[in-house]
């Protein structure tokens, strides 16, 4: 990647920048690389290279960005079926991410889980939940071992609107508030729980953080689309969870550029609805944000081809793998790697 | 990425595979289908087909080495120093290895008959494997019984017959032994025996002639003090002359011979609608092998044998069956067949027919006792040979009196004959 | 060697864990300050501490979720779910979370921990506070199932149960909290998957579970003494793993097998051990494999009625007589 020193012309506002253009350029290149991904993997449906279904991010890059960039080494990411983002800007590598969805061998379960249920513990994903709401007392319970053990590491649990209507939201967020738990829960409040609008099944405006106050936690509301403006809360709230601060609930107001899954075409929406959000499109945000930090075209285009070029790399490895081998159909029931469940 | 081959399950109960031969070589590419290997296991020898494609690139198990079921032979892909994922061969793949996914539970291939007994009788599948395993007549169990079902309880006793078995008649006939007097039953675990074949056919034979044929039995009291004398008096001679003894069964068969010719319909086969009458006696001599199966060995043209020559072509077909040497020839073709339980002092025995023969004889032990002898000077009490001789007939083929006056010709020749007259003077 | 009570031995057994082993924390509703609504955990609180005992809310799917959570990140957590009926509130966590974690991930996640949880009928709760469930979650790939019949066992299973990798669903029986056993001093340390042939006999196999144990032995005696059947009674003690070797050796020594269950008969445990034995040890039956059961019905609170509905030593010893002499 071009240097810091390469990459801008003189330009005043870096000064005073508290995030600092090599973590900019890092919240660029996650987001291309998040939405390449993601598209990579809409077309692979189209050939028929993806299997069972999926769930896009696609312009809902930024939350996943911002965090990941945010997040140390260590902290813990709880994503759900909705996790391709996430997964992969904790580091996870594009072959494990597309292989996964692929069912290849590559994957990052070797075909074993699928799209809903990516999981790279080395990097911190401790895995994708496809229950909605299953994953937030999850959290709890690895914010509660970090917290028992004298740990510094912060659990985040990221979910959508619709799980702010599920009761384990409910008692998980008492259950972190009455112990304290170092425990980020980040809502990506899309406006569709499914296909349904999140305002048509929800009693107050806004699903999560309206709720707050009920568990004793501050009201926040944060542009979900500006990579900075997440980046810069999920700082905050890492450090509070890191100091014992206790848990936050943050909602990230974005918008999900294709349907809720691959077989939604999302007819539901209002006619320009779409639009409106498009000019609003965290990368295209982003993008113009580092040109007003001076940021070159030339470094620019060089995040972006590098991305494309990464996700061509990943996609002929995938269909280069084969598939898992068979012995896998039984492995790791138990912790004596099989399924025996009897003598 | 890399597969491993393995040495597949060639049957339930096989357990390793011995490569003969590998019909691919490291380095070359392979198709899935391909024949890869052969193996040759105690039930099979195989073509192993790969169910993955690639380059071969490793053959663990050569040619003529054995491996065990589930082991790698050999590995298809990849170069195999990569990075391979070895999770599948680690703990977890030999988990899985010891019982199929698909077979969690095994399921017995082994069959043990019906589970409907004769005359509708079930039986229960244990009770089916210990009558197969040890030969029992489940007709006769299920008849005794007179249950619904026949279960081990049944069996018990009848393995108590069968265990007493050692000590019953040395030449056992084609008869199962009557309900013994009474004998402890062995201890439950008191083992397995394993039936030979020549138990087994014997089994399922008399087990159909027993259910098929409505058998009925006689018995004639005999007195053989005559045929005695003449056994006392060319004893020692007979034995000098031909290395045998002379026992009392040359003497019955002899006579049963001559009572045949006037029987006729004694001598035949049923074959279910007529009686067919036979020219020649070929007469079947039940054979004990040491408590290990019976055999009936026949004497062909027994009938024109004397009681020396009954009795050493009886000592002959005994000799061969205890050496294993009859031939399928010495089986076929009785007309009429003897079972002898006397050597253990049996009063009578009640023999199985073997059809589509319609009569067997059997004769017990003959010993001294107290008998009424009738003179010109009146009754008087005196010490005689005494035996019972029996017949099971086959009521389809002739009636109780047919059958009555047969035996009492036997009786008749034996204590009339002038039994000098079958040992030529120069003995 | 001490005589103690099944409820005693929970404490101890707990207790026996969280002194060899600081990773292992608890955590359920009323069991801190309260001492257990069963007063099973009575003393743990004191000994420990609020940091590894710790009370929660009435929040079952926060329990169960906090305690993997835990357990997937290093820690070794006993859940309490207070009732056995109650783990359908949270039945997701054990059906579809932690049971398929370890499989999902392939290998990357493990989840070691123990619910235990009060299982069964005889106390006169009524329908959503008395069900026999361990058929429930037997039915689960990925988890482990243990319902002990006595003190010692309680003891012994809980140790293997904590420190065994995959989650275990500890079944204890609430009938049985009051009854006493020999319990020997020092640390007890049992294995899951093996049953106990507690009482050896020739005529039949009869095969049990938690407070049909008793009722079982109970019947064996009556059996022998009124009727001359000389039965053989196995407590299964582990559902999952299934020691299926001991129950076929059982069957293949009498040749009759009965199942005593305390869960309602459709889909209950002794249906998969029926299916086995009819299977693998099909050549060593000498009649039908019976399964006595409670009726497919919710338990009435009357204890007439819910004395009726549970298998019990006589009808045990009815249907035993009426199947081998029949």
């Amino acid at each position: 990647m071009a240097s810091v020193k390469d990459a801008t012309a003189p330009n005043d506002r870096l000064r005073n920048d508290d995030i600092g253009l090599e973590r900019r350029l890092e919240l660029f290149r996650l987001q291309v690389e998040i939405r390449d991904c993601e598209k990579r993997a809409h077309d692979l449906f189209l050939q028929n290279m993806i299997k069972g279904t999926s769930h896009l991010s696609l312009g809902q890059e930024a939350v996943a960005a911002g965090f990941g960039v945010a997040m140390r080494k260590g902290d813990k990411s709880f994503c759900t079926y909705r996790g391709h983002a996430h997964t992969l800007a904790r580091g996870a590598s594009m072959e494990g991410m597309l292989g996964e969805l692929m069912l290849r061998d590559i994957g990052l379960m070797r075909g074993k889980g699928g799209s809903m249920h990516l999981t790279s513990v080395e990097h911190g994903v401790l895995g994708s939940y496809a229950i909605i709401g299953a994953h937030l007392p999850i959290a709890c319970g690895s914010a509660w071992r970090a917290q028992y053990l004298g740990e510094k590491d912060v659990s985040v649990c990221f979910f959508g609107d619709g799980t702010t209507n599920i009761g384990a939201f409910h008692e998980a967020l008492n259950f972190a508030a009455v112990w304290k738990l170092p425990v980020v829960f980040v809502c990506e409040n899309n406006l569709y729980m499914e296909y349904t609008p999140i305002s048509d099944v929800t009693a107050v405006k806004h699903p999560a953080a309206d709720r707050a106050a009920a568990y004793g936690l501050e009201r926040i509301v944060v542009d979900g689309n500006d990579a900075d403006v997440v980046y810069r809360t999920a700082l905050a709230a890492l450090e509070m969870a890191r100091d014992g601060g206790g848990p936050s609930l943050i909602e990230c107001l974005t918008y999900r550029h294709s349907g809720h899954s691959r077989a939604d075409p999302a007819k539901y929406r209002p006619p320009g609805e779409l639009e409106e959000w498009l000019k609003r499109d965290p990368v295209v945000i982003y993008r113009e944000r580092l040109r007003d930090f001076g940021v070159n075209q030339a470094t620019i285009d060089a995040v972006e081809a590098e991305s494309k070029r990464k996700v061509e790399a990943a996609t002929e490895a995938c269909k280069a793998s084969p598939p898992a081998p068979v012995e896998l159909l039984t492995a790791d029931v138990y912790a004596d790697g099989g399924w025996a469940w009897r003598n | 990425m890399t597969s491993t081959i393995i040495m597949p399950q060639l049957g339930e109960t096989v357990t390793e595979g011995k490569v003969l031969a590998w019909f691919k070589s490291v380095g070359d590419e392979i198709k899935e289908g391909d024949n890869l290997f052969e193996v040759e296991t105690d039930k099979v020898t195989i073509e192993v087909q790969a169910v993955v494609a690639g380059r071969l690139s490793e053959i663990r198990v050569a040619p003529g080495a054995t491996a065990k079921v589930g082991d790698v032979v050999a590995v298809v892909g990849g170069d195999v120093a990569a990075k391979a994922r070895v999770q599948a061969e680690s703990p977890a793949a030999k988990a899985l290895l010891w019982r199929s996914p698909f077979e969690e539970v095994s399921t017995p291939t082994d069959r043990f008959g019906p589970s409907k007994g004769p005359n509708g009788v079930r039986i229960t599948p244990l009770a089916r494997r210990l009558i197969a395993q040890h030969g029992i007549d489940a007709a006769r169990l299920a008849a005794d019984a007179e249950r619904r079902s026949v279960t081990k309880v049944d069996e018990a006793a009848v393995r108590a017959a069968i265990a007493e078995r050692p000590s019953e008649p040395s030449t056992a006939p084609a008869v199962v032994v009557p309900p013994p007097t009474p004998t402890p039953p062995p201890a439950p675990e008191g083992g397995v025996i394993s039936l030979n074949a020549v138990r087994q056919r014997t089994g399922e034979r008399l087990t159909e002639n027993w259910r098929t044929i409505p058998h009925v039995f006689q018995a004639i009291e005999v007195d053989f003090t005559r045929v005695d004398r003449v056994r006392g008096s060319r004893k020692a001679e007979f034995r000098a002359a031909h290395g045998i003894s002379l026992t009392f069964l040359p003497f019955i068969a002899r006579a049963a011979c001559l009572a045949l010719s006037a029987y006729p319909q004694v001598n035949a086969r049923f074959d279910g609608k007529a009686l067919i009458l036979s020219r020649d006696v070929n007469l079947g001599i039940a054979v004990d092998l040491g408590h290990n199966g019976l055999v009936v060995p026949i004497v062909r043209e027994a009938g024109a044998l004397t009681a020396i020559g009954l009795a050493r072509a009886i000592r002959r077909q005994i000799d061969k069956a205890k050496a294993g040497k009859l031939s399928a020839d010495d089986f076929s073709g009785a007309t009429y067949s003897i079972s002898n339980n006397g050597a253990f002092g049996t009063a009578f025995t009640v023999p199985i027919i073997n059809a589509p023969q319609v009569g067997i004889l059997s004769t017990d032990a003959i010993r001294l006792k107290p008998a009424v002898v009738s003179t010109p000077e009146g009754d008087f009490l005196a010490p005689r040979m005494i035996g019972i001789v029996g017949q099971s007939f086959d009521h389809r083929a002739f009636d109780g009196a047919y059958s009555a006056a047969f035996l009492s010709r036997i009786k008749l020749i034996l204590e009339t004959r002038n039994w000098d007259e079958e040992f030529p003077s120069e003995l | 060697m001490a005589e103690l009570t099944y409820r005693d031995a929970v404490a101890r057994g707990i207790a026996q864990e969280m002194e060899r082993d600081e990773r292992v924390v608890f955590l359920g509703e009323d069991i801190g300050k309260a001492g257990g609504v069963f007063k099973t955990t009575v003393g743990l609180y004191e000994k420990f501490g609020p940091r590894r005992v710790r009370d929660t809310p009435i929040s079952e799917q926060a329990i169960l979720g906090a305690a993997m959570g835990a357990a997937m990140t290093g820690l070794r957590p006993i859940a309490e779910i207070m009732f056995a009926d109650f783990l359908a509130v949270c039945f997701d966590y054990v059906a579809n979370q932690m049971s398929k974690l370890r499989y999902m991930s392939n290998g990357q996640l493990a989840c070691p921990l123990v619910i235990r949880t009060g299982n069964g009928g005889g106390v006169r709760f009524g329908a959503q506070h008395s069900q026999a469930v361990e058929n429930w979650t037997m039915m689960i790939p990925g988890v482990k199932v243990v319902a002990p019949s006595s003190p010692m066992d309680v003891i012994g299973l809980m140790a293997a149960a904590v420190r065994d990798p995959d989650p275990v669903i500890f079944h204890e029986h609430k009938a049985l909290y009051a009854i006493k056993g020999e319990v020997p001093d020092g640390e007890i340390v049992d294995r899951l998957g093996t049953a106990k042939i507690l009482r050896p006999g020739h005529d039949c196999t009869i095969v049990a579970l938690a407070l049909m144990v008793p009722r079982a032995l109970a019947a064996a005696e009556i059996l022998q003494r009124e009727h001359g059947v000389d039965a053989e009674v196995i407590d299964v003690r582990s559902l999952v793993p299934l020691d299926t070797q001991t129950i076929l050796g059982s069957v293949a020594k009498t040749g009759r097998l009965f199942t005593v269950e305390e869960n309602p008969r459709l889909c209950g445990w002794g249906a998969e051990i029926a299916s086995i034995v009819a299977d693998e040890a099909f050549w060593d039956l000498d009649g039908p494999i019976v399964r006595i059961t409670t009726p497919h019905i919710p338990l009435p609170a009357a204890d007439h009625l819910e004395d009726l509905a549970l298998p019990s030593a006589s009808r045990i010893v009815d249907k035993v007589c009426r199947v081998l002499n029949g």
